[in-house]
Protein backbone atom coordinates (compact mmCIF):
# COMPACT_ATOMS: atom_id res chain seq x y z
CA UNK A 1 0.00 0.00 0.00
CA UNK A 2 1.88 3.58 -0.99
CA UNK A 3 0.87 5.87 1.23
CA UNK A 4 -0.49 8.09 -1.48
CA UNK A 5 -3.47 5.58 -2.39
CA UNK A 6 -4.68 5.57 0.72
CA UNK A 7 -6.95 8.26 1.77
CA UNK A 8 -7.06 8.68 5.43
CA UNK A 9 -10.08 10.81 5.54
CA UNK A 10 -12.05 7.90 4.23
CA UNK A 11 -10.93 5.46 7.14
CA UNK A 12 -12.38 7.62 9.71
CA UNK A 13 -15.63 7.64 7.86
CA UNK A 14 -15.33 3.78 7.22
CA UNK A 15 -14.61 3.56 11.32
CA UNK A 16 -17.65 5.27 12.31
CA UNK A 17 -19.72 2.66 10.42
CA UNK A 18 -17.68 -0.94 10.67
CA UNK A 19 -20.88 -2.26 13.21
CA UNK A 20 -23.52 -1.21 10.69
CA UNK A 21 -21.37 -3.04 7.82
CA UNK A 22 -20.59 -5.88 10.13
CA UNK A 23 -24.57 -6.42 11.29
CA UNK A 24 -25.36 -6.16 7.38
CA UNK A 25 -27.02 -2.91 8.11
CA UNK A 26 -25.42 -0.47 5.67
CA UNK A 27 -26.90 0.21 2.26
CA UNK A 28 -25.52 -1.02 -1.47
CA UNK A 29 -23.51 1.83 -1.95
CA UNK A 30 -22.05 2.12 1.11
CA UNK A 31 -21.33 -1.33 1.48
CA UNK A 32 -19.54 -1.32 -1.68
CA UNK A 33 -17.29 1.88 -1.05
CA UNK A 34 -16.40 -0.14 2.45
CA UNK A 35 -15.37 -2.89 0.60
CA UNK A 36 -13.43 -0.82 -2.01
CA UNK A 37 -11.33 0.67 0.71
CA UNK A 38 -10.95 -2.42 2.76
CA UNK A 39 -9.07 -4.67 -0.19
CA UNK A 40 -6.44 -1.46 -0.50
CA UNK A 41 -6.50 -0.62 3.43
CA UNK A 42 -4.66 -2.99 5.87
CA UNK A 43 -5.12 -1.37 8.74
CA UNK A 44 -9.13 -0.72 8.95
CA UNK A 45 -8.94 -4.62 7.66
CA UNK A 46 -7.23 -5.63 11.09
CA UNK A 47 -9.57 -3.06 12.47
CA UNK A 48 -12.71 -4.87 10.99
CA UNK A 49 -11.10 -7.98 12.34
CA UNK A 50 -10.84 -7.52 15.77
CA UNK A 51 -14.11 -6.04 15.83
CA UNK A 52 -15.69 -8.99 14.15
CA UNK A 53 -14.32 -11.37 16.40
CA UNK A 54 -15.10 -8.97 19.87
CA UNK A 55 -18.51 -9.45 18.93
CA UNK A 56 -17.75 -13.55 17.89
CA UNK A 57 -16.22 -13.50 21.39
CA UNK A 58 -19.08 -11.69 23.99
CA UNK A 59 -21.53 -14.25 21.96
CA UNK A 60 -20.12 -17.44 22.35
CA UNK A 61 -19.28 -16.41 25.94
CA UNK A 62 -22.94 -15.57 26.54
CA UNK A 63 -23.61 -18.72 28.63
CA UNK A 64 -26.78 -19.27 30.33
CA UNK A 65 -25.71 -19.92 34.08
CA UNK A 66 -28.83 -21.97 36.33
CA UNK A 67 -30.91 -19.27 38.56
CA UNK A 68 -29.52 -20.05 42.20
CA UNK A 69 -31.68 -21.54 45.44
CA UNK A 70 -32.56 -18.14 46.20
CA UNK A 71 -34.08 -16.84 43.05
CA UNK A 72 -36.02 -20.20 42.39
CA UNK A 73 -37.29 -19.68 45.90
CA UNK A 74 -38.29 -15.76 45.12
CA UNK A 75 -39.99 -17.25 41.64
CA UNK A 76 -41.88 -19.95 43.64
CA UNK A 77 -43.54 -17.45 45.91
CA UNK A 78 -44.08 -14.81 43.12
CA UNK A 79 -46.12 -17.69 41.74
CA UNK A 80 -48.35 -19.02 44.88
CA UNK A 81 -49.00 -15.11 44.82
CA UNK A 82 -50.14 -14.97 41.25
CA UNK A 83 -51.95 -18.30 42.16
CA UNK A 84 -54.04 -16.28 44.25
CA UNK A 85 -54.95 -14.10 41.74
CA UNK B 1 -69.42 1.58 13.17
CA UNK B 2 -66.89 -0.93 11.83
CA UNK B 3 -64.31 -2.75 14.13
CA UNK B 4 -61.10 -1.30 13.82
CA UNK B 5 -58.79 -3.61 11.77
CA UNK B 6 -56.88 -6.07 13.30
CA UNK B 7 -52.91 -4.83 13.82
CA UNK B 8 -50.20 -6.64 11.44
CA UNK B 9 -50.24 -9.81 13.19
CA UNK B 10 -47.09 -10.38 15.27
CA UNK B 11 -44.84 -14.03 15.58
CA UNK B 12 -45.48 -14.46 19.45
CA UNK B 13 -45.08 -18.06 20.56
CA UNK B 14 -46.52 -16.43 23.59
CA UNK B 15 -49.65 -15.35 21.98
CA UNK B 16 -52.20 -18.07 23.01
CA UNK B 17 -50.85 -17.74 26.15
CA UNK B 18 -50.94 -13.71 26.88
CA UNK B 19 -54.16 -13.98 25.13
CA UNK B 20 -55.83 -16.50 27.88
CA UNK B 21 -54.19 -14.69 30.86
CA UNK B 22 -55.67 -10.99 29.24
CA UNK B 23 -59.11 -13.14 29.08
CA UNK B 24 -59.70 -13.81 32.35
CA UNK B 25 -56.96 -16.29 33.77
CA UNK B 26 -54.16 -14.53 35.46
CA UNK B 27 -53.18 -17.25 37.32
CA UNK B 28 -51.56 -18.73 33.71
CA UNK B 29 -49.25 -16.23 34.45
CA UNK B 30 -47.13 -18.48 36.69
CA UNK B 31 -46.32 -20.31 33.31
CA UNK B 32 -44.53 -16.78 31.83
CA UNK B 33 -42.73 -17.02 35.32
CA UNK B 34 -40.99 -20.22 34.25
CA UNK B 35 -40.89 -19.23 30.98
CA UNK B 36 -38.63 -16.24 31.37
CA UNK B 37 -37.42 -16.50 35.39
CA UNK B 38 -34.37 -17.93 33.82
CA UNK B 39 -33.31 -15.35 30.72
CA UNK B 40 -34.25 -12.72 32.80
CA UNK B 41 -32.15 -13.77 35.91
CA UNK B 42 -29.14 -14.11 33.26
CA UNK B 43 -29.89 -10.54 31.34
CA UNK B 44 -30.31 -8.94 35.02
CA UNK B 45 -26.21 -10.46 36.05
CA UNK B 46 -25.54 -8.90 32.94
CA UNK B 47 -26.75 -6.07 33.17
CA UNK B 48 -26.17 -5.61 37.19
CA UNK B 49 -23.12 -7.28 38.15
CA UNK B 50 -24.41 -8.79 41.57
CA UNK B 51 -26.58 -11.39 42.21
CA UNK B 52 -29.02 -10.38 44.65
CA UNK B 53 -29.54 -7.36 42.42
CA UNK B 54 -30.59 -9.36 39.77
CA UNK B 55 -33.01 -11.45 41.68
CA UNK B 56 -34.68 -7.93 42.78
CA UNK B 57 -34.89 -6.87 38.96
CA UNK B 58 -36.47 -10.28 38.04
CA UNK B 59 -38.79 -9.92 40.85
CA UNK B 60 -39.83 -5.91 40.51
CA UNK B 61 -40.12 -7.25 36.50
CA UNK B 62 -42.69 -9.73 36.89
CA UNK B 63 -45.09 -7.71 39.51
CA UNK B 64 -44.66 -4.95 37.03
CA UNK B 65 -45.39 -7.21 34.01
CA UNK B 66 -48.00 -8.90 36.07
CA UNK B 67 -50.04 -5.59 37.17
CA UNK B 68 -49.86 -4.02 33.48
CA UNK B 69 -50.37 -6.88 31.91
CA UNK B 70 -53.52 -6.11 31.02
CA UNK B 71 -52.76 -2.85 29.12
CA UNK B 72 -49.87 -4.84 26.87
CA UNK B 73 -51.57 -4.38 23.21
CA UNK B 74 -49.54 -7.31 21.82
CA UNK B 75 -48.07 -5.00 18.90
CA UNK B 76 -44.91 -6.58 19.81
CA UNK B 77 -43.74 -10.03 21.19
CA UNK B 78 -44.46 -10.25 24.88
CA UNK B 79 -40.60 -11.07 25.47
CA UNK B 80 -40.11 -7.80 24.39
CA UNK B 81 -42.53 -5.92 26.11
CA UNK B 82 -40.85 -8.28 29.15
CA UNK B 83 -37.23 -7.03 28.57
CA UNK B 84 -38.18 -3.38 27.95
CA UNK B 85 -39.66 -3.75 31.85
CA UNK B 86 -36.66 -5.00 32.73
CA UNK B 87 -34.12 -2.46 31.14
CA UNK B 88 -36.48 0.31 32.10
CA UNK B 89 -36.60 -0.93 36.00
CA UNK B 90 -32.78 -1.72 35.91
CA UNK B 91 -31.75 1.92 34.79
CA UNK B 92 -34.34 3.48 37.35
CA UNK B 93 -32.70 1.74 40.18
CA UNK B 94 -29.26 1.92 39.08
CA UNK B 95 -30.22 6.40 38.76
CA UNK B 96 -31.54 6.05 42.97
CA UNK B 97 -27.91 4.31 43.67
CA UNK B 98 -24.90 6.54 44.82
CA UNK B 99 -22.40 5.26 42.15
CA UNK B 100 -23.12 5.90 38.63
CA UNK B 101 -19.88 6.84 36.84
CA UNK B 102 -22.15 7.13 33.88
CA UNK B 103 -19.75 8.50 30.80
CA UNK B 104 -19.92 8.98 27.56
CA UNK B 105 -18.30 7.17 24.72
CA UNK B 106 -16.44 9.10 22.32
CA UNK B 107 -15.72 7.40 18.61
CA UNK B 108 -12.31 9.46 18.91
CA UNK B 109 -11.27 7.97 21.69
CA UNK B 110 -11.26 4.07 19.87
CA UNK B 111 -9.15 5.57 16.99
CA UNK B 112 -5.07 4.53 16.97
CA UNK B 113 -3.18 7.13 18.54
CA UNK B 114 -0.83 7.77 15.52
CA UNK B 115 0.18 5.98 12.52
CA UNK B 116 3.29 3.95 14.17
CA UNK B 117 0.67 1.94 16.26
CA UNK B 118 -1.58 0.94 12.71
CA UNK B 119 -1.12 -2.70 12.97
CA UNK B 120 -0.72 -4.43 9.68
CA UNK B 121 -1.37 -7.72 10.53
CA UNK B 122 -5.08 -9.99 12.03
CA UNK B 123 -3.72 -11.08 15.51
CA UNK B 124 -4.03 -14.34 16.35
CA UNK B 125 -7.00 -13.88 18.67
CA UNK B 126 -8.93 -12.52 16.15
CA UNK B 127 -7.44 -15.36 13.44
CA UNK B 128 -7.74 -19.01 15.12
CA UNK B 129 -10.62 -20.22 15.49
CA UNK B 130 -12.72 -19.29 17.98
CA UNK B 131 -12.81 -22.23 20.48
CA UNK B 132 -8.79 -22.43 20.44
CA UNK B 133 -8.83 -18.52 21.91
CA UNK B 134 -12.13 -18.67 24.11
CA UNK B 135 -11.38 -20.25 27.76
CA UNK B 136 -12.62 -19.87 30.85
CA UNK B 137 -10.50 -17.11 32.15
CA UNK B 138 -11.43 -15.37 28.83
CA UNK B 139 -15.06 -15.36 29.69
CA UNK B 140 -14.36 -13.37 32.74
CA UNK B 141 -12.71 -10.92 31.31
CA UNK B 142 -15.31 -10.73 28.70
CA UNK B 143 -18.15 -10.66 31.21
CA UNK B 144 -15.87 -8.05 33.09
CA UNK B 145 -15.48 -5.67 30.52
CA UNK B 146 -19.39 -5.77 30.06
CA UNK B 147 -19.83 -4.47 33.09
CA UNK B 148 -17.26 -2.00 32.99
CA UNK B 149 -18.97 -0.64 29.74
CA UNK B 150 -21.20 2.54 31.15
CA UNK B 151 -25.03 1.70 31.43
CA UNK B 152 -26.58 2.99 28.35
CA UNK B 153 -23.83 1.84 26.11
CA UNK B 154 -24.02 -1.56 28.41
CA UNK B 155 -27.91 -2.12 27.50
CA UNK B 156 -27.87 -1.97 24.18
CA UNK B 157 -24.78 -4.30 23.75
CA UNK B 158 -26.94 -6.58 25.68
CA UNK B 159 -30.05 -6.32 24.10
CA UNK B 160 -28.35 -6.55 20.25
CA UNK B 161 -24.88 -9.20 20.92
CA UNK B 162 -25.83 -11.35 23.98
CA UNK B 163 -29.88 -10.99 23.94
CA UNK B 164 -29.97 -11.31 19.74
CA UNK B 165 -32.53 -8.34 19.43
CA UNK B 166 -32.98 -6.30 16.09
CA UNK B 167 -31.61 -2.47 16.24
CA UNK B 168 -35.21 -1.76 15.67
CA UNK B 169 -36.41 -3.77 18.64
CA UNK B 170 -33.58 -2.79 20.97
CA UNK B 171 -34.68 0.92 20.21
CA UNK B 172 -38.20 0.28 21.01
CA UNK B 173 -37.54 -0.94 24.33
CA UNK B 174 -35.57 1.89 25.23
CA UNK B 175 -36.86 4.95 23.65
CA UNK B 176 -33.89 5.27 21.10
CA UNK B 177 -34.43 5.53 17.53
CA UNK B 178 -32.46 2.74 15.45
CA UNK B 179 -29.76 5.54 14.42
CA UNK B 180 -28.75 5.84 18.33
CA UNK B 181 -28.86 1.85 19.08
CA UNK B 182 -26.53 1.94 15.97
CA UNK B 183 -24.05 4.78 17.44
CA UNK B 184 -24.41 2.81 21.37
CA UNK B 185 -23.61 -0.42 19.97
CA UNK B 186 -20.55 0.42 17.58
CA UNK B 187 -19.28 2.47 21.07
CA UNK B 188 -19.69 -0.33 23.00
CA UNK B 189 -18.18 -3.02 20.95
CA UNK B 190 -15.18 -0.95 20.20
CA UNK B 191 -15.13 -0.28 24.26
CA UNK B 192 -14.57 -4.19 24.37
CA UNK B 193 -12.48 -4.28 21.68
CA UNK B 194 -9.78 -2.40 23.17
CA UNK B 195 -10.23 -4.41 25.99
CA UNK B 196 -9.64 -7.61 24.44
CA UNK B 197 -6.42 -6.23 22.67
CA UNK B 198 -5.63 -5.34 25.99
CA UNK B 199 -5.76 -8.15 27.50
CA UNK B 200 -4.46 -10.58 24.80
CA UNK B 201 -0.95 -8.01 24.66
CA UNK B 202 -0.33 -7.79 28.37
CA UNK B 203 -0.21 -11.44 28.39
ZN1 LIG C 1 -8.53 2.46 6.07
Amino acid sequence: MSKAAHNHKQCLDLFARMSEYLDGELDESLCRSMEGHLSGCPACRVCLAELRRTVQLHHASGNVVAIPESMAARLKELCEQFNKQ
Amino acid sequence: MTETPNPPKIDDPDHDLIVAIQEGSPSLFTDLVQRYGKPLYNFGLKMCGKSDTAEDLVQETFLNAFRYLGSFRRETKFKNWLYRIATSVCIKNRRKSKFAPERELSLEEFLPADEAAVEREVPSWAALPIDQVLDEELKQHLQASILALPEKYRAVLLLRDIEGFSTEEAGQMLNLTPANVKVRLHRARLFLKDRLKGYFENE
